[in-house]
C-alpha cells in the first residue's frame, strides 16, 4: 500500500510519451483521420487547440505509428533560426550536410533536385514559435510537393494565422483538438492509471470526484495531469505522515488542496 | 514534500471565502420570505376582517330596513325594542352606523314637515341616547378595537309618539259665512279678512261689495297688491274699464309690480275676462 501513491503520481508527470498515449473515443476518430490526411496529396495540415488538448501527444504518436512505415520528421522544439532549420532540414530528410550557410534559394535546389518515391512528412510542434517569413518559406516549400508538414499551433495563433488567405488556401486540413468531457476525463484517469497497473488508485475515482476535478480542470489534460499529480503527492504525504485518509475515494478536499496548490484554484 | 499544514489552512480559507456568496443568498432569501409571510398574513387577516365586517354589515342591515319598512308612516316605538337594540348595536362598525344613522334623519325631516306637534310631543320626551353595551371577549382583539371605536358613535333615535290628526276643511261659500268673517274683521279690522272678503264677493260676482272691501283693505294697507288687483277687476267688471286701467297706471307707478302689469296689458288689449 505504501508504494501506490507514488506509482500513481508517477503516472501523470507531464511529458510527452508515445506510449502514454491514451485511446478515447472521439480522440481515436480524430486521429485516425489525421492519418488518412497524410496519406492524401495535402501540402499541409494543420492541427490546432488549447493549450494542454493533446497536440503534442497527437504529433508523438503520429511519429511512432508513421516512422515505421514512411520517412518521418518530428521536431518537438522550434528551429528559430532560419539558416539552421534549412540545414537541418536538408541532412535529415535529404541527408545533405551543410558545413557552411544554407540559404533558402540553396535548400530548394537541393529540393528540387531530389527524386524520391514516397513524400517525406515533417512534424512541427509549437509552430506558433516561428516567425511568420519562416512560415511562408515553410509555406513555399510545401508548394514543390516534395516535402509535407503537419503544423501544430496554439487556436489563438491559428486564428491570426489562417486569417491569411494564401495560407488558408494551402491547408488542405485543419483540425481542432478539444477538452475532454466529464465521461471522457474519467475514461482518460482510470485508463492512464490502469495501464500502471494502479487499480486501487483507479477505483477511488467515483463520478463525482471525477466532476470535482472536472470542474476545476475543465477537461483539460494538462491540468488534469498537473492536478493528479499533486493529489497523489498529497496522499503520499499524508500517508508518511501516518493521517490515515478515505481509501474508498478520493477526498473533494484533497482534490480541492491539489488545485490550490497547482494555482488552479485561486485561495 | 508538501505542507499539508499550510494548505489545509488555505483551503480552510477557500472553503469559507466559497461558501460567504450560499450564506448571503440563504439569508437574504429568508429574510425576504419572511417579509413575504408577514406581508401576506396581515393583508390575509384584514381582507378576512373586511368579509368580515361585509357579512355583518348584511346581517344588520336587514332587521334595520325591516323596521324602518314597518315604521314607514311614522315610528312608535315601545320601551322593549328600545331595550333590544344595544345588542345589534354591537356589531356595528363605522358603515353600519350610517346605514342607521341616514333613516332616522330622514325621519327627523318628516317629522319637521308634518305637523308642529311633533315638535311638542319631542321636547316633552327626552331623547334616548343608544349605548351599544361591551361584548364579551369572544373576539380578536382588532375585532375589538373596531368596536370600541363605533362604541363612541352616538345613535339618537327619540321616541315620538306622535297622534294623526285628520285636518277636515269644510269650504263655505255662503253669504253667511262671509258675514261672519265680516264680523271678525270688524272686531279686529285685519286687511287679511277684508281682503278675503274682497275675493270671495268678486269670486261670487258681487262687484259692487268687492270693489268696496277691497277700498277698505287698501285704505288699511296701500302695499298689499291683491287689494289693487281686485279693486282694478271689480271696476273693469262694473264697465269702468277707463277707471280700471287709470288705478293700475297709478299703482304700477309706485309699486312697478308686474302682476298689475300683465293685468293692465289684459285690460287694454281687451282680453280679460
Amino acid at each position: 500500500m505504501s508504494s501506490i501513491y507514488i506509482n500513481s503520481k508517477d503516472v501523470f508527470l507531464d511529458t510527452v510519451n508515445a506510449k502514454d498515449y491514451i485511446q478515447l473515443d472521439r480522440v481515436s476518430t480524430i486521429y485516425q483521420s489525421l492519418k488518412d490526411s497524410i496519406k492524401k496529396p495535402l501540402k499541409m495540415i494543420l492541427l490546432y487547440g488549447r493549450p494542454g488538448t493533446g497536440k503534442s501527444m497527437f504529433l508523438t504518436k503520429l511519429y511512432k505509428d508513421l516512422s515505421s512505415s514512411q520517412d518521418v520528421f518530428l521536431y518537438q522544439t522550434p528551429i528559430l533560426d532560419e539558416n539552421e532549420f534549412y540545414k537541418t532540414l536538408a541532412q535529415d530528410i535529404f541527408t545533405t550536410k551543410y558545413a557552411g550557410e544554407l540559404n533558402f534559394t540553396q535548400f530548394m535546389k537541393i529540393v528540387n533536385s531530389q527524386e524520391r518515391d514516397t513524400i517525406p512528412v515533417v512534424l512541427l510542434d509549437e509552430a506558433q514559435l516561428y516567425s511568420e517569413v519562416l512560415m511562408e518559406k515553410i509555406r513555399l516549400i510545401s508548394d514543390t510537393r516534395t516535402v509535407k508538414f503537419v503544423i501544430t499551433l496554439h487556436k489563438t495563433e491559428k486564428e491570426d494565422l489562417i486569417a491569411k488567405e494564401h495560407f488558408q488556401t494551402r491547408i488542405w486540413e485543419s483540425i481542432e483538438l478539444e477538452n475532454a468531457s466529464n465521461a471522457e476525463l474519467k475514461i482518460y484517469i482510470q485508463k492512464k492509471l490502469m495501464k500502471a497497473n494502479c487499480f486501487d488508485s483507479a477505483n477511488m475515482f467515483t463520478p463525482k470526484s471525477v466532476s470535482t476535478i472536472y470542474r476545476i480542470t475543465n477537461g483539460n489534460y494538462r491540468d488534469t495531469n498537473k492536478l493528479l499529480y499533486t493529489l497523489f503527492d498529497l496522499y503520499a504525504t499524508y500517508e508518511k505522515n501516518h493521517q490515515t485518509q478515505s481509501t474508498n475515494q478520493i477526498s473533494s478536499k484533497i482534490i480541492e488542496m491539489a488545485a490550490i496548490h497547482t494555482g488552479l484554484i485561486d485561495a | 514534500m508538501l505542507n499539508t499544514h499550510d494548505l489545509e489552512k488555505r483551503w480552510l480559507r477557500y472553503k469559507i471565502k466559497s461558501y460567504i456568496p450560499h450564506f448571503i443568498i440563504t439569508l437574504s432569501l429568508l429574510v425576504i420570505g419572511i417579509i413575504v409571510i408577514n406581508f401576506t398574513s396581515t393583508t390575509g387577516a384584514l381582507k378576512e376582517q373586511k368579509q368580515v365586517l361585509a357579512t355583518e354589515t348584511t346581517l344588520v342591515q336587514k332587521p334595520i330596513t325591516q323596521e324602518l319598512s314597518a315604521q314607514k308612516d311614522i315610528i312608535t316605538r315601545e320601551p322593549q325594542r328600545v331595550a333590544n337594540t344595544p345588542q345589534q348595536e354591537l356589531h356595528f362598525s363605522k358603515n353600519n352606523a350610517k346605514v342607521q344613522l341616514s333613516p332616522s334623519l330622514d325621519f327627523m325631516k318628516k317629522m319637521q314637515h308634518s305637523s308642529h306637534l311633533y315638535y311638542n310631543t319631542r321636547e316633552a320626551q327626552e331623547p334616548i341616547i343608544v349605548k351599544p353595551k361591551k361584548q364579551p371577549n369572544k373576539r380578536p382583539k382588532k375585532r375589538i378595537m373596531i368596536e370600541q371605536e363605533i362604541e363612541e358613535v352616538v345613535i339618537q333615535e327619540p321616541i315620538v309618539v306622535v297622534q294623526k290628526k285628520k285636518i277636515q276643511i269644510n269650504r263655505q261659500n255662503t253669504q253667511n259665512d262671509i258675514f261672519e268673517i265680516i264680523k271678525r274683521f270688524k272686531k279686529n279690522n285685519n286687511p287679511a279678512l277684508s281682503l278675503f272678503v274682497a275675493k270671495k264677493y268678486y269670486e261670487l260676482e258681487d262687484y259692487h261689495q268687492a270693489y268696496n272691501y277691497a277700498l277698505i283693505t287698501n285704505g288699511i294697507d296701500k302695499n298689499i297688491e291683491s287689494s289693487w288687483l281686485i279693486f282694478a277687476k271689480s271696476l273693469y267688471k262694473l264697465d269702468k274699464k277707463a277707471k280700471a286701467i287709470k288705478t293700475l297706471k297709478e299703482y304700477i307707478n309706485f309699486s312697478h309690480s308686474s302682476g298689475a302689469r300683465l293685468l293692465l296689458n289684459e285690460m287694454k288689449a281687451g282680453k280679460f275676462r
